[in-house]
């Protein structure tokens, strides 16, 4: 009872944490600052509970329905370590917005709460509702600025296509229940060992869960919601998006992939179709965010069309995986390097002066190395992270996402993606070229971080630099997070 | 080889040099520079001194890093490497002497990157593994795109666009031709592996075709020397880069390339080297003849300089797909002495545009009768460029000529009368700037560390011109 009591640990946190944000808000919905601090113990209760699980074996609690291994626990590590990190950095951002209230910490545990089951579900049921769990509060939270039209715009699309999606899940959920009998991974996996009849009815609901999360990460061509949402969500927000759910929904998508057994034989011909369709969609994704993300004249979607550029390598790395799970390794230490980076550029987007988020054109950073240097300096560091120069983090996730990809014989895809990668530089070139080499323009929005704020960036951009000369460490990391059928 | 710790301090001292650049206050940054960098060029003579004592066998040091990756930092110091490592400290001092509005703007940034520079030029120079190499390489572009960008002029940002995405483009097809080659090792012995010494097992196997893995090395180095017809990007930085990064483009950058040619495509491709030599040979005297006529044409001294490097680069590049070792040595010698004189040619054009502003090779601008002792030392300089007899130029050029002709006459024919219009526009260059009947506004003539700097270079170019023995070990 104690035992499980202690896997649970980190879900039993953020509950009652949530229950308390819950209890503040109802008192007074300004009161924010203690709801503030809730959330910051029930992050760091989480970070450590979740550390704890590290070093313990994979155990299915809840009747098999949810997985405690050290993937689940690593990852739960992180999207609350970033999550911390938002919350500390943003405080300043919410108070100029004027969004600063109880609510929002409510909505952000409860996010992550719902990623963190995601990650864990073993089940495609509550696959689906904690997906519901992680999705619900995203769209309030896009929403969250009420009288910004955009905003409206943005919790609208992004709630529909995302009801639309779950009932898609279902539909291929049920049809994988239809095939196989259950809707247990495990069992499903089992099922997959001895098969070899008809696999119409299962492929038709494998492709449907597929495309649903395929969505949700915004491969392309299913990519078209995200611009939209990322511009219209307040800054802090979409880091939370591009970070926490981005990764969740990976991390998921990689278990998807993985639903049955290649090795058996009824299945080999369908791997190489499904090896096919990632092919064409990684094509998409990194093609379309490359060449589109350096004709964007505004940030938020300029880092949109970036992150289905990143999209596309992650799925580079999937197909690495696919056959080599030794593999595996480098989609979560890419995810680790690409939150990283992600969050830290963010956080600087959200110091623009700007109500609304108005002043966020690129043309506002013109000149900004003559005013406000460490703004220059710092993001010039993630941006060049994210085209992934050497010394940052970025150059060794594309290194071992490149490396694995390669050693399952996409030679043809990696050239493709190197010259992408190319092409994707110069549009985050441009930001830096801007920033540093003409003067300022005195009208522009100027960028001014609370202290809390800066500290955690240039924690974040330290970090960026430390993991680009010793990656070694985290690489061990992920290395010993298998991905357990 | 002998195995020794010397080597790190090369790559320590640069970036400890960059770190506490901005501990250092703003009015000593310039004498801060040349002392480290001066420190920096001792310890190199000394090192280098070191490693040629064991008789061309050099020094080496392995250290381990990312071996999960199979990478490892491996570096190197042998008798191809120990003169770039030389020529490059020696540049870095001459530079960081150059006064201008780099010692006036963001002074502390500037040190900080040339030492970053400096660092990144060395691993470059003495790794042997090619990850940390390809790092060191990308690592290059970081200072250089930022100096241009900070200090350079007019046109700028276009021009560091270009020349970021043409070299980035080029490297990163070598990063996966690295990738490629690492995996393959993979497939053969069952480990990954990017060190030079284990890659070159792959050369032995006659079923494995490395061509494409060439094509991505070899677009890299071309782009970065550059070569016809990659030489796009390369007038409009050269003309726009404040001068300090002007001179470490075309004497040590450029070298870059060079080395790589020597360093990583001879031993690993010398089948496709084979294959394709007629081709390259044919590229580089081509790049000899249509950069001379490039230069020829042009209107800013600064343009016409840019395309005289593309030209004696040629000269060069004829020397190392002449693929013999005596080649390959002649082409190391050019190489020096190319990164001397044309540094010699930068620095004195610096002085001169300093004292007379928009200068052009349209018209007469008169400025050696207001300031004979510069103008001497340029003359000397612009003979040097141009190979005359009794400078190290003419041992170069001469020498690669000599090794190429074997190879090629045809090519070696043409490339010689690179030579002569080498004359053609060094001596348009010293004419236009120095004669003619300009009014001028006299400021003060050359002198003090300037001087002593340029006399220093010019003895050196002239002493080497009669006693090339020192760089002559790696022909025997």
């Amino acid at each position: 009872m104690f035992d499980s009591l202690s896997v649970l640990g980190p879900w039993i946190f953020l509950g009652l944490g949530i229950l308390l944000t819950m209890l503040v808000s109802s008192i007074r919905i300004e009161t924010k600052i203690p709801a503030k601090m809730v959330t910051l113990a029930t992050l760091a209760l989480v970070m450590i509970s979740s550390a704890h699980l590290f070093s313990q074996d994979t155990k299915t609690v809840v009747n098999g329905l949810l997985e405690v291994s050290p993937l689940t626990s690593m990852v739960l590590f992180f999207m609350s370590g970033i999550s911390f990190l938002f919350v500390v950095g943003s405080s300043g951002y919410l108070n100029k917005e004027k969004l600063h209230f109880s609510d929002y910490y409510n909505l952000v545990l409860l996010l992550v709460l719902g990623a963190s089951v995601l990650v864990s579900a073993k089940d495609l049921f509550v696959m689906f509702l904690s997906l519901e769990l992680m999705s619900l509060p995203a769209y309030a939270l896009v929403g969250f600025r009420r009288n910004d039209s955009r905003s409206n715009e943005a919790a609208l699309k992004y709630f529909i296509l995302g009801g639309a999606l779950g009932a898609v899940f279902l539909l291929g959920t049920s049809f994988i229940f239809g095939a196989s009998g259950s809707t247990q991974l495990g069992q499903i996996f089992e099922w997959s060992k001895g098969y070899n009849g008809e696999l119409l009815l299962f492929v038709v609901g494998h492709l449907l869960i597929l495309f649903a999360f395929l969505f949700k990460v915004a491969a392309a061509p299913f990519h078209f919601w995200k611009p939209d949402v990322y511009e219209g969500a307040p800054v802090s927000v979409t880091g939370l998006m591009a970070t926490v759910i981005t990764s969740a929904a990976f991390v998921v998508l990689v278990r998807l992939f993985n639903l049955v057994d290649f090795h058996s034989s009824g299945f080999t011909q369908y791997l190489d179709s499904l090896k096919q369709l990632i092919r064409i969609v990684a094509v998409m994704s990194l093609i379309g965010g490359s060449t589109i993300l350096i004709l964007q004249k505004n940030l938020k979607r300029m880092l949109a069309y970036s992150s289905i550029n990143h999209t596309g390598y992650l799925l580079l790395g999937l197909l690495g995986t696919l056959g080599h799970p030794e593999q595996i390794y480098s989609i979560w230490f890419y995810l680790a390097g690409y939150s990283v980076i992600t969050c830290g550029l963010f956080l600087m987007l959200s110091q623009s002066e700007t109500a609304n988020d108005q002043g966020l054109e690129l043309v506002d950073l013109t000149g900004i190395m003559k005013r406000n240097p460490f703004f220059a300096v710092v993001s010039s560091i993630f941006f060049f992270s994210m085209s992934g120069m050497p010394f940052t983090v970025g150059f060794f996730t594309k290194y071992t996402v490149f490396m694995s990809s390669i050693s399952a014989g996409e030679v043809t895809l990696v050239i493709l993606a190197a010259i992408c990668t190319v092409v994707a530089a110069y549009g985050y070139l441009r930001p830096i070229a801007l920033m540093v080499m003409r003067d300022p323009d005195p009208t522009a929005a100027n960028f001014v971080g609370t202290r809390a704020n800066q500290t955690v960036i240039v924690l974040l951009a330290l970090l960026c630099l430390f993991l680009g000369v010793f990656p070694q460490a985290l690489i061990q990391m992920t290395k010993g997070l298998e991905l357990i059928p | 080889m002998e195995n020794s710790q010397e080597l790190t301090a090369l790559l320590i001292l640069p970036l400890l040099g960059s770190l506490l650049a901005w501990a250092v206050p703003k009015a000593s940054q310039r004498l801060y520079a040349l002392f480290i960098s001066a420190i920096h060029f001792a310890l190199a003579i000394f090192i280098a001194s070191h490693a040629s004592l064991g008789h061309g066998a050099g020094l080496e040091q392995n250290l381990p890093w990312l071996s999960d990756l199979g990478v490892q930092l491996q570096l190197r110091m042998d008798s191809v490497s120990v003169w770039f490592i030389l020529l490059s400290a020696f540049i870095s001092f001459v530079v960081l002497g150059l006064k201008g509005t780099w010692y006036r703007r963001n002074t502390q940034l500037f040190t900080s990157l040339s030492f970053f520079l400096i660092f990144a030029l060395n691993t470059a120079f003495l790794s042997t593994n090619l990850i940390v190499f390809y790092l060191a390489y990308e690592a290059v572009f970081i200072p250089m795109i930022l100096m241009v960008g900070i200090w350079g002029s007019n046109a700028k940002a276009a021009s560091v666009f270009r020349f970021f995405l043409m070299s980035f483009f080029g490297s990163i097809l070598m990063l996966v031709s690295i990738f490629y080659l690492s995996y393959l090792h993979f497939v053969k012995t069952g480990s990954f592996s990017t060190n030079l010494s284990d890659l070159v097992v792959l050369t032995t196997d006659p079923n494995i075709s490395l061509s494409w893995c060439f094509l991505g090395f070899f677009l890299a180095f071309a782009i970065k020397v550059p070569m016809f017809p990659f030489h796009g990007w390369l007038k409009e930085v050269y003309v726009n880069a404040p001068t300090p990064a002007t001179i470490w483009m075309s004497s040590i950058l450029s070298k870059l390339g060079i080395f790589g040619f020597i360093r990583f495509i001879s031993p690993l491709f010398m089948s496709s080297l084979i294959e394709f030599q007629g081709v390259l040979l044919a590229l580089a005297a081509f790049s000899v003849i249509y950069a001379a006529f490039l230069a020829i044409q042009a209107k800013n001294p600064k343009a016409l300089l840019a395309y005289s490097s593309i030209s004696h680069l040629g000269f060069v590049m004829l020397g190392v797909f002449s693929l013999s070792e005596a080649g390959k040595a002649s082409a190391i010698i050019l190489s020096v002495s190319h990164g001397l004189t044309s540094a010699v040619l930068f620095y004195l054009l610096e002085l001169v545009e300093e004292r007379q502003e928009g200068i052009s090779l349209d018209r007469y601008s008169g400025l050696a009768k207001s300031y004979p002792l510069l103008f001497t030392c340029l003359f000397i300089g612009v003979l040097a460029s141009l190979s005359l007899p009794g400078t190290f130029n003419f041992v170069g050029e001469f020498l690669v000529l000599l090794h190429a002709y074997p190879v090629s006459a045809l090519c070696t024919i043409l490339s010689g009368l690179g030579v002569i219009f080498g004359s053609v526009y060094m001596l348009k260059f010293y004419q236009r700037l120095g004669f003619g009947t300009a009014e001028v506004e006299v400021v003060k003539d050359i002198a003090g560390f300037d001087l002593v700097v340029v006399v220093l270079i010019l003895s050196m170019v002239v002493y080497f011109g009669f006693q090339p023995a020192i760089f002559m070990g790696g022909m025997n």
